[in-house]
């Protein structure tokens, strides 16, 4: 780095301490290193509600919802605003042991997209067990014994049919002295990659990101002036969705919303970036426009980060069921999305850039009337 | 779930131990040899640093030798027979062919790996700067249903584009990336348990830790009435060219090559052939695609193994070894090995005893063999 550079980058950092509270530049990365290896899949959110709740200010009261979310109430008239992340990112469950000690796999809820379980295939996983940890491998067949036909469709035609798991031993009751049980989440083994240009990538790292936003937001929070009505919520199942007729929101934002019944509702999800019309990582957080008529919030949200200097970028993408699920009359729900380049992949992509930029705009809020 | 139960997961977790090697390393050993090994880049015709290493651990009283390839050997003894030990020291990877405009890395083929199950992989690119982390971009439109009768992708490892974070040529460059750079796999070790781990490379860095730890624990002042020549030999994978110049320079009489037995131990394989056990101990390579042993030469190592109370298994597989290009020069080849489950992908297994039983036969070896 030139030494123009440092001194830019010095800059940025400093207006950015200015514009959210000393110190929160260092917090967002040094929370979300330490969000980073905690497993959380829908329905098996506990490790990392836990290691949320411990990371908050201690004079912050948490409460839990049924699903293992959190939720914090900040000020004492109601819940006229709420913030939501998402406590969970897509894995996968034991749904089965062979006789010789291989674990089989199952989905608790629909995968993003149709080829999500290749990545699978010959990689790292852990599986999380009343034990603790345990260390594991997809099977992949050794590459010198396929027929060049099979290494072809390999890949391509891999499904959870051919997904066993390794875990290092030779007999269902060797997995289960282990700890493993029916049920326990299996998740990619962790392994944070930083990248040049202030970029971190990893498996979940677009979710946790925005759970690590929302812890600095509550530490902002905390140490200023008593805000009116901001409820901070990170919600359990969220990629789970709710039954019933029409849309289909998240279970875990519907629920949120039926148990804090808020006014004004800001979303913080991810969006795809580096396609040809997709966001683009490194410009900021997005501001999702999926109506014609965007709400208020979306303004104040435009002002709020204008006169901080930070960056947003806004665009008509698709809605996200978080968002589906606050569609009724008379709330306003905008989503405000990092931007996570290969989404869903074992190394999501996100700018360190962004997560700051997203801090300071809901500190921004917070602390100029946004929240009202 | 158990608070308690959830207050040791969160322990652990605090700890990192998810991606630390889970086992605090004991007094040297082939295992704690090969755990050092095994994270040193050393993609064929780079395997400089692997070199190093090898060099750096031999006492220099064996007086090991180096040639301009990298290939490290040292010969100890005189006479007949001549007996030829030889790893290689080379791995799996890339090379840098390009930088793109967008400051996107292209690869070469690298043979070996299955290039779609390295999509979204982190890499590293070994510069002379240092490594420089990166990504392998999954291939364009991922994330999107494959329309019926549309014709499967082509994604060769030339379709890799690597991202380093970075939006420029000259910012690529700036970290140091250039033509001709190495590249491997960001590598991750999976503890399974104390004595059982898989990752990328264990082919061959366990063959060269297990004669590396031969060569440390033998007595060579008890060596009498052969020769024998220790050898860790480069760019195996990409066509056995290390020991093609080697071949050139000794002539032995016998060549036990020391690299995987690629085993079908696993539950997607055919166990018609190649059906050796994982944890088995050590292992006869009898045929492969590139060497038959005659039979009376795998009767005196199981010999030899059984005098010293060695688990040994044989059997046959496939794949090639470095020890066939000596075979025209008039040696019989006879590779040693150990049952490796997922050869060539980014989770290769191995069993610690396995290994440690194959140290222990490379001695058994060099100590009777006549």
């Amino acid at each position: 780095m030139t030494d123009a550079q440092k001194l830019k980058a010095a800059l940025v950092a400093v207006f950015l301490c200015m514009a959210a509270g000393a110190g929160r530049a260092a917090d967002v990365r040094d929370t979300l290193k330490a969000l980073f290896p905690v497993p959380s899949s829908t329905g098996s959110e506990q490790l990392l509600a836990e290691k949320i709740a411990t990371s908050l200010p201690k004079n912050l009261s948490t409460e839990r919802d049924g699903l293992g979310g959190i939720v914090v109430r900040l000020g004492k008239s109601g819940a006229e605003t709420l913030v939501l992340a998402a406590l969970d990112g897509y894995g996968y469950i034991v749904s089965g042991m062979t006789d010789d000690g291989y674990l089989r796999l199952d989905r608790p809820v629909a995968a993003p997209f149709a080829r999500f379980d290749a990545f699978l295939l010959g990689k790292p996983v852990i599986i999380s067990t009343r034990k603790g940890l345990v260390q594991g491998v997809v099977a992949q067949p050794a590459i010198h014994l396929l027929t060049p036909e099979r290494r072809k469709s390999l890949v391509e035609e891999f499904s959870l049919e051919a997904a066993f798991v390794d875990i290092g031993v030779r007999s269902a009751a060797e997995a289960k002295a282990k700890g493993v049980e029916l049920l326990d989440a299996v998740t990619f083994m962790p392994q944070l990659t930083e990248l040049a240009g202030d970029q971190w990538a990893g498996a979940g790292l677009g979710f946790k990101a925005g759970c690590a936003v929302l812890a600095g937001l509550a530490g902002t929070i905390s140490a200023g002036p008593e805000p009116g009505g901001i409820v901070l919520a990170w919600a359990a199942q969220t990629k789970a969705l709710a039954r019933g007729r029409g849309a289909r929101p998240s279970l875990g934002a519907a629920r949120m919303k039926n148990l804090l019944r808020p006014r004004r509702i800001i979303l913080i999800d991810t969006v795809q970036a580096g396609g040809l019309i997709a966001p683009i990582i490194g410009a900021g957080p997005v501001l999702i426009k999926a109506k014609e008529s965007p709400p208020l919030l979306a303004g104040e949200i435009e002002r709020a980060a204008a006169a901080a200097g930070l960056p947003l970028q806004s665009g008509a993408w698709a809605e996200s069921p978080l968002a589906t699920a606050f569609s009724d009359e008379g709330t306003e729900a905008v989503v405000l999305a990092i931007p996570v380049q290969f989404l869903n992949t074992p190394s999501e992509i996100v700018a360190m850039k962004d997560l700051e930029a997203l801090g300071g705009i809901l500190a921004a809020l917070s602390k100029t009337g946004g929240a009202k | 779930m158990k608070r308690a139960a959830l207050a040791l997961m969160m322990s652990v977790l605090a700890g990192g131990a998810v991606v630390r090697p889970a086992f605090p390393q004991e007094r040297p050993s082939a295992w704690s040899l090969l755990r050092q090994i095994v994270l040193i880049p050393g993609v064929s015709g780079h395997e400089e640093p692997v070199s190093d290493f090898i060099q750096k651990t031999l006492p220099a009283h064996l007086g090991a030798e180096r040639d301009a390839m990298n290939n490290v050997w040292f010969t100890a003894g005189s006479g007949k027979p001549h007996i030829l030990f030889v790893a290689h020291s080379d791995e799996l990877g890339w090379v840098v062919d390009r930088i793109t405009a967008e400051g996107r890395v292209k690869v070469k083929q690298g043979g070996g790996l299955l290039p779609q199950t390295c999509e979204a992989l982190p890499v590293l690119i070994h510069t002379a700067k240092g490594a420089v982390p990166g990504i392998i971009a999954p291939r364009p439109g991922y994330d999107e249903r494959r329309r019926e009768n549309a014709a499967p992708q082509v994604y060769s490892s030339e379709s890799f584009e690597i991202l380093l974070g970075v939006s420029s040529e000259k910012d690529a460059r700036d970290l140091g990336v250039s033509e001709g750079n190495p590249v491997t796999a960001r590598k991750i070790i999976v503890d399974y348990s104390p004595a059982q781990m898989s990752t990328r490379a264990v082919d061959d860095r366990a063959g060269c830790a297990a004669l590396l730890d031969a060569a440390l624990r033998f007595d060579w002042t008890r060596l009498k009435g052969k020769t024998v020549t220790f050898a860790w030999d480069v760019q195996e994978e990409t066509g056995l060219f290390g020991a093609a110049a080697l071949a050139k320079v000794l002539k032995p009489d016998y060549v036990f090559a020391i690299d995987t037995f690629v085993s079908s131990d696993s539950p997607l394989e055919s166990k018609r052939f190649g059906d050796l056990r994982v944890g088995g101990g050590a292992v006869v390579r009898a045929i492969d695609s590139s060497n038959i042993t005659p039979k009376p030469q795998i009767l005196r190592v199981l010999a030899v193994a059984r005098e010293h109370g060695i688990p040994i298994q044989a059997g046959n597989s496939r794949g090639g070894n470095d020890g066939s290009v000596f075979v025209p020069g008039g040696a019989v080849d006879i590779p040693l090995s150990w049952a490796g489950a997922y050869a060539h992908s980014l989770i290769e297994k191995i069993d610690r005893n396995d290994l440690e039983a194959l140290s222990a036969l490379i001695q058994a070896v060099v100590k009777d063999w006549n």
